[in-house]
């Protein structure tokens, strides 16, 4: 199963819209059928639930919706690809995987407190993520 | 040793004897066990109750809407990428996998628990 993604070459460009729109769904598919596996290699079951993974990559994918050219799809769909394959081939490690799509956006220093709103927002995006 | 000897000599334990018919009575059954998966298939009710369950643990979705026969997009204003979602959901659920172009096609409740009742290696 490891390597059974690597074989995936580049893909020739989708013709047109509707072509690349179906191939965001086979990738959304393909990731949600590798989720057991990442959950397995990167012990993952203590701190999150497979629909969590699946709504976090579905948020990724939808993070990228506005895009309306093709060739920008087929490109942000190889970057998922080749993401997907570097986290199947185990070429990460768990606090990667815990930080980026577990926590996600929010990262740790979550503020829910009405205290820190004088805060500039360079600092609060500095304590939120590195993940941009 | 001779305290041993002397104690267990004077021990008796009572001896039940276990009624022939009792003991036998599931083995009888077990005779009868079918080897064929075709007789635990999933009831419809089943089906129902479970896809449902699925449906309404979908983050964006508001549980008091959710009906046997509801459509996915139309009624419950998710997206086409939230529909995948919640396909993969039952896939999981079932322990299936739905082939893309039949994939596509399950947009709502009724769609799902038709194709997952026919389905023979649903469970």
């Amino acid at each position: 199963m490891a390597f059974s993604l690597r074989s995936v070459k580049v893909p020739p460009n989708s013709a047109s819209l509707e072509e690349a729109r179906s191939r965001v769904f086979d990738f959304f598919r393909k990731a949600c059928r590798s989720i057991p596996t990442i959950m397995d290699i990167y012990n993952l079951d203590d701190v999150v639930t497979k629909s969590e993974l699946r709504s976090s990559i579905s948020s990724e994918i939808r993070k990228n919706s506005h895009v309306t050219n093709p060739k920008v799809i087929d490109l942000l769909l190889f970057k998922g690809m080749e993401e997907l394959n570097n986290i199947v081939e185990h070429a990460k490690q768990r606090h990667h995987i815990i930080g980026q799509y577990v926590l996600g956006r929010q990262g740790l220093a979550q503020d829910l407190d009405t205290k820190d709103e004088g805060t500039s927002d360079f600092l609060k995006n500095f304590y939120k993520s590195n993940y941009f | 040793m001779a305290f041993r000897a002397a104690v267990l000599r004077h021990i008796r334990l009572p001896v039940q004897t276990l009624k022939p018919t009792a003991s036998r009575a599931p083995s009888q059954w077990s005779l009868l066990r079918l080897f064929s998966s075709h007789d635990d298939h999933l009831t419809k009710e089943e089906v129902i109750d479970r896809v449902l369950d699925v449906v309404k643990s979908f983050p964006k979705v508001d549980p008091s809407k959710v009906t046997p026969d509801v459509h996915f997009q139309k009624d419950l204003g998710l997206d086409s990428l939230d529909n995948v979602e919640i396909v993969m959901a039952l896939e999981e659920e079932f322990k299936l996998e739905i082939p893309d172009k039949e994939a596509d096609k399950i947009d709502s409740c009724n769609l799902a628990i038709e194709y997952i009742y026919n389905h023979p290696m649903a469970g």
